[in-house]
């Protein structure tokens, strides 16, 4: 076996190194404030909103493609990695450097060029704030249809990179569904532009890899993305129930019943009191478990559903039916949703987030798995869940200054995340690999699967200067899968 | 030919089929009946550097360039719904099962995988591999976005899985999507896991005379015009059906009654950016072809016995330049060398290229077919 996926960069023209320092280059392409390689300047960027932290050699912000790409040429002449970022919001380690890299932050590049209504279509840059879009596109009746919770801070890009979800992508899809093009610098410094505003791009459908990507196949630098009409009607119900078994069988019943509502957003009772404790939303601090569910769309439709919903919610012993009286009630309550990781913020110094998703069915069986893991390990943990999906965010909050802690709650985390697989289930379903889940990859994937990703990584990156040492584990790349070639020869 | 068509036969006896109906001629007929005898066929094949082309139901071999097989490996016989897990919305289905019967299963259960509706003959990896939507893309997006997970038997014989069975899925790369579409240049499509979406409690279909007046609907499954009117697919609550047609007008009709397809020695499909649709429909119509254009999606598709070179020349280079393509659906023979099937090749072909070899390293894998004939 060898590493070729994730080894380090080499100097492209060793001997013939040009007498400037990559610093002092990058300078004289972005000027001195758009490129920082001060320590304390590369300490804002060296992490992301998880808990690792990594080596920068510097920090640049291009604003357009062209600059983008020249850093690009400039890092590779010589022969230092390149990490790609936004707003650094992710919590795997995707946007923390492993080897002492550049750092290409794409938040300069915020332009949101002509919105497209016929076709509701854009190009924004990839440092466009997710919520931003949706208020540009506001006034033509159209938004981005993927709201992580993170919107208000996260790039497109970003959300591109991790191929982000958030709570209404059960109906409309991950951000891979909403986007068209990515125009990309690649590894050698060229730009491409895959995919296209008209449907199916004639060949390869790299647009598909690219997202979801994590900067491993190229610098996305712009995007077209695809907008969704706004809806006539919105209604939101706010249900409590004894357990999260009753819930689960809510969420059951509401799919069975052929109603997909827009967002299926649970959580725990642990997750409720904190989240009560720090804004007063009004929840159901006495509920076992609470479900936000959304319908949308055409006013009969949506009266039809919030029907259909609430008397499967009520049939299966829920202690409290509420449909949102008006837009600030519905807006509280989306609001404690989003904010149940500021929540935890208040409850202890650190916190650690999960990312599980499972077969929809399973929720339940791994969730009380989860809730026992925790307990063997003396952890305190809250559970939001995106029910609809099968998405579990157990989230375990801690103090890390106390004396083997980390090593406790990493334990769990993996057990946690084995039990998810187990069931059938997967890593990450928005938040990314990164550096986090890398190693835990090979519980998902046989051999031939992980050569085969480092094959396409490879094809995009032959000198794994890419964000090198994430999504893959080292040794992915593996030649004893070679033997068609070998007996061809 | 003939000793290493015994050879492959003594490997696998059971997969050597006599009748794969409608496929082109070739030394080797294979019908695997597991992917592990797909793979091994594949292997076989670039051990001694044959070329392979997988044949579903035919029903889009017509597109592409044309590939001269040395092997042609059927799915006929990889057929099964393996696992139906309506609760999780989730189907996981062989290749070779046709699309037909896959939606009646689910039709039963009161789901559908939203494949293409006029499938006659056509398979689920076929659909898949062709990157094949139905009309109802415009309310579900494409079939490459149902993709969850993908069993692919590579060019050189690996049997490679990427995605999981679960609606929602970043882990690695998204090897699902990079197969919709991918028309056997990685290798076979064996197995698919499909995300499904519930059928509406009434359907409908309402005709209208200008297609303009669709905008009047919300989220319709499709609006299909064609050369006599339009037609607006509905599919939702009783109430809201009544509401949005009393909003349209119109002439309605019970279920959704989808559009005969093109009958036509030559068929061609139009794909221009959404807002364009109209402008394509006046150029098409314009020339007196055949045709159906899916408004809001930016598809038209046309049919005609005897097109005119010039004519798809002047409606190829118009689409190219607003982004688009004209590609060829079916064609006689031979017609590739007079019209080509793709038009120009994608900015990102040498990319494709390397992505291409990382599955197929010795090419064996339907070559040429795609663009750049890859």
């Amino acid at each position: 076996m060898s590493d070729a996926a994730s080894r380090i960069a080499t100097p492209a023209a060793a001997g013939n190194l040009p007498s400037m320092s990559m610093v002092a280059e990058l300078r004289a392409l972005l000027g001195p404030e758009r490129v920082r390689a001060h320590p304390l300047e590369l300490r804002l960027y060296d992490k992301d909103a998880g808990i690792t932290r990594g080596p920068a050699k510097a920090v640049a912000l291009p604003e357009t493609t062209a600059e983008a790409q020249e850093c690009v040429r400039i890092a590779r002449r010589y022969g230092v990695p390149i990490v790609a970022r936004g707003a650094g919001t992710g919590l795997a380690g995707g946007a923390v450097p492993v080897e002492p890299s550049l750092l290409i932050v794409t938040t300069r590049m915020d332009e949101i060029g002509e919105i497209d209504v016929d076709s509701r279509t854009a190009w924004v840059g990839a440092g466009v704030i997710n919520l931003d879009l949706s208020r540009r596109t506001a006034p033509d009746g159209l938004h981005f249809a993927p709201d992580p919770s993170s919107q208000s801070a996260s790039t497109i890009g970003g959300n591109v990179a991790c191929n982000a979800g958030g709570p209404h992508c059960l109906a409309e899809g991950t951000t891979v569904a909403h986007v068209l093009a990515v125009e990309m610098v690649t590894a050698a410094g060229d730009v491409v532009v895959l995919g296209g505003a008209a449907p199916d791009p004639i060949g390869l459908d790299l647009r598909g890899v690219a997202v979801g990507s994590e900067g491993t196949l190229g610098i996305i630098t712009r995007i077209l993305v695809k907008l969704t009409e706004d809806f006539p009607e919105v209604r939101t119900l706010l249900l409590g129930f004894p357990d999260m078994g009753a819930a689960a069988a809510c969420v059951s019943g509401v799919i069975a019943a052929g109603v997909i509502p827009a967002a299926l957003e649970m959580m725990d009772e642990g997750m409720v009191g904190a989240v009560e404790n720090y804004l007063h939303a009004g929840l159901p601090t006495d509920a076992g478990a609470v479900l936000i569910a959304e319908v949308v769309g055409h006013p009969e439709g949506v009266a039809a559903e919030a029907g259909t919903v609430a008397r499967i919610a009520t049939a299966e012993g829920a202690t409290t039916v509420r449909i949102a009286g008006d837009e600030a009630e519905r807006a509280a309550w989306w609001r404690a949703r989003k904010s149940a990781f500021g929540a935890i913020a208040q409850a202890a110094p650190d916190y650690y987030l999960h990312d599980i998703v499972v077969p929809r069915t399973r929720l339940v069986a791994v969730s009380n798995r989860v809730y026992e893991i925790a307990a063997r390990y003396d952890l305190r943990m809250m559970n939001v869940y995106h029910a609809g999906d099968g998405n579990l965010h157990p989230l375990i909050s801690f103090d890390g200054s106390e004396p083997g802690v980390r090593a406790a709650v990493h334990a769990a985390a993996e057990e946690m995340m084995v039990a998810g697989i187990d069931a059938g289930g997967v890593l990450t379903g928005e938040h990314g690999v990164g550096l986090e889940k890398r190693d835990l990859m090979a519980r998902v994937f046989d051999p031939v699967d992980l050569d085969a990703q480092a094959r396409l990584r490879l094809a995009f990156d032959p000198d794994g200067v890419l964000n090198p040492g994430k999504v893959l584990p080292a040794g992915s790349r593996c030649h004893d899968f070679d033997f068609a070639v070998e007996e061809a020869t | 030919m003939t000793s290493i068509r015994s050879e492959l036969a003594k490997l696998l006896p059971a997969a050597v089929t006599a009748e794969i109906p409608g496929a082109p001629e070739a030394e080797i007929r294979m019908a695997p009946r597991s992917l592990d005898e797909a793979a091994a066929v594949l292997r076989f094949a670039s051990g001694h550097h044959l070329t392979v082309l997988f044949y579903g139901g035919g029903t889009h071999q017509g597109m592409g360039y044309p590939v001269t097989p040395d092997i042609v490996l059927s799915t006929q016989a990889m057929r099964r719904i393996v696992d139906c897990q309506p609760d999780d919305l989730t189907v996981v289905v062989e290749a070779g099962c046709p699309v037909a019967e896959l939606e009646e299963t689910l039709a039963e259960g009161g789901q559908t995988a939203v494949l293409p509706e006029d499938a006659t003959g056509s398979t689920v990896g076929g659909m898949v591999a062709a990157g094949i939507s139905g009309w109802r893309r415009l309310r579900y997006g494409p079939t490459r976005d149902r993709m969850l997970e993908v069993l692919l038997a590579t060019g050189d014989g690996r049997l490679v899985r990427g995605g999981a069975p679960v609606v929602k899925n970043v882990t690695g790369y998204d090897l699902p999507r990079l197969a919709a579409g991918s028309f056997g240049a990685l290798g076979l499509i064996g197995r698919v896991c499909l995300k499904l979406w519930p059928l509406g409690r009434r359907a409908v279909t309402v005709r209208i005379d200008d297609p303009r007046r669709a905008r009047a609907a919300f989220r319709p499954l499709a609006v299909v015009e064609d050369p006599a009117g339009a037609s607006v697919y509905l599919s939702a609550t009783p109430g809201e059906i009544e509401a949005q047609i009393a909003a349209l007008g119109g002439e309605v009709r019970e279920g959704l009654r989808w559009p005969a397809p093109i009958v036509a020695l030559h068929r061609f499909v139009l794909r221009v950016p959404a807002r364009l649709t109209g402008e394509a429909v006046a150029k098409v119509r314009h020339h007196g072809h055949a045709f159906l254009a899916a408004h809001g999606v930016g598809e038209i598709r046309f049919g005609d016995d005897t097109p005119d070179l010039g004519t798809l020349a002047e409606l190829r280079s118009w689409a190219e330049g607003q982004g688009g393509a004209l590609v060829v659906a079916a064609a006689p023979e031979g017609y590739a060398a007079a019209f080509d099937p793709w038009g120009t090749p994608p900015a990102s072909l040498a990319l494709q290229q390397k992505v291409k070899h990382a599955f197929d390293p010795l090419g064996v894998a339907n070559p040429g077919r795609l663009p750049g004939r890859l």
